[in-house]
């Protein structure tokens, strides 16, 4: 568990110095038999892999990991403590959902120049288009209506898997945005700039897995 | 909608932020999805109360989502997210009376027991007590002993979550889990 983070205490066989400066900077006490409280629950948890001849024989030390193995053992209790979330996830959803977030007006190959599209509507059908790809995932996808023609320029970010030239990805993606572009949404389109942002791990049929919480390093 | 919600699954929460930081609503309902789960464990472990735990985690999804365009990227989506919901529960107990509805969660299951082993009730029993002594403790130790002891943040995490320095943050924890084993001490 969590006490055992190495940073949190010195080596048992750092000289008192070290120790001393370690206590300072964590909020550390030091026990009348010289021990720093940390340590001793460090060596409480350990008791079973590494005996400690100190330990059994210190009262200060075993007064000071009383309580231990009940809170470790009842902090696994809390752990599982988990309520379902279903409830507020929807509930975010519809608000989000709900609130309208044009961005800003596009307009449509349309001589009428009457037709408006909203960019993040647009945004999305051109971000599946890319997606569609096979190896590419869009990121970033912004719109830039010329002045004064119906013209838009798209600016996209990708991630690629590395497993095929850029390049040709690069055209397939361009050719895909474009057709979505122009066939399903009617822009014209006066250019396409791509830009890889990133690096994707070959797509695995079912990848959605977050590292676990517990193990601390999951982003 | 359900099944393009469905293939955003496997992107990374930086692509997803990417997205939904320029309004894709599918991409932060994966995000939602995702995170909400340990957001409302962290909400409730600090709250004790469900429906506030709730509240407080709506509200603070419902505020990334508008402050999504300003979220730089230079934490984790997930910190940050801790970070908002952890601010969100603090103000919740600042603003309030001490003292109200934990004591509905900290009621173990103890008088339905019927029949189960007696070691089942006493963890049921040492699990209240363990809430009871959370609740006693200063909020800002308590956040940083949840985050690091029921939520596996490091260090470092924390001190971004809480902003407070590593020191600080140690010197935290340190404390709370003097306090919490001096009261869990008589359950052994």
């Amino acid at each position: 568990m969590a006490l055992d983070d190495p940073r949190a205490t010195p080596p048992p066989d750092d000289p008192a110095a070290r120790e001393a400066d370690a206590a300072r900077l964590i909020g550390d006490e030091r026990l009348p038999c010289g021990r720093l409280v940390s340590h001793a629950w460090e060596q409480a948890r350990a008791a079973g892999d590494q005996p400690d001849p100190h330990m059994d024989g210190c009262a200060f030390c075993r007064q000071a990991v009383e309580g231990l193995t009940a809170l470790d053992s009842t902090t696994r209790t809390l752990w599982a403590e988990r309520p379902s979330a279903r409830t507020v996830a929807d509930r975010v959803m519809r608000a989000v959902r709900a609130e309208v977030r044009l961005g800003r007006m596009l307009p449509l190959d349309d001589p009428t120049r009457e037709l408006r599209i909203a960019e993040t509507a647009a945004a999305k059908v051109l971000r599946r288009a890319a997606d569609r790809v096979p190896g590419v995932r869009a990121a970033s996808c912004r719109l830039t209506p010329a002045e004064g023609s119906t013209r838009v320029t798209i600016a996209m970010t990708l991630a690629v898997t590395l497993d095929r030239p850029l390049p040709g990805r690069a055209a397939e993606v361009r050719r895909a945005v474009a057709h979505a572009a122009e066939q399903e949404l009617g822009l014209a389109v006066s250019t396409i700039d791509l830009r890889i942002a990133s690096v994707l791990e070959p797509l695995k049929p079912t990848a959605s897995d977050e590292p676990t919480l517990r193990d601390g390093s999951g982003r | 909608m359900g099944e393009t919600g469905d293939d955003l699954r496997d992107l990374d929460n930086g692509l997803l932020v990417a997205r939904a930081a320029e309004g894709d609503d599918d991409a932060f309902a994966v995000l939602v999805q995702r995170h909400s789960g340990p957001l409302l464990a962290l909400a409730y472990h600090m709250l004790g109360n469900l429906s506030d735990a709730e509240e407080a985690v709506q509200d603070a999804l419902i505020s990334a989502w508008r402050r999504l365009p300003e979220f730089r990227g230079d934490a984790s989506f997930r910190t940050w997210m801790y970070r908002i919901v952890t601010n969100r529960c603090l103000n919740v107990r600042r603003g309030r009376a001490p003292s109200v509805s934990l004591d509905a969660v900290s009621e173990p299951a103890a008088h339905d027991a019927g029949g189960e082993p007696a070691r089942a009730v006493e963890s049921a029993a040492a699990a209240a007590a363990l809430t009871q002594a959370l609740r006693d403790l200063h909020p800002a130790q308590r956040a940083c002993w949840v985050l690091r002891e029921l939520h596996g943040l490091s260090y470092e995490e924390i001190a971004h979550v809480v902003g407070e320095s590593e020191q600080t943050v140690r010197g935290r924890l340190f404390r709370a889990r003097r306090t919490l084993m001096k009261e869990m001490a008589s359950w052994r």
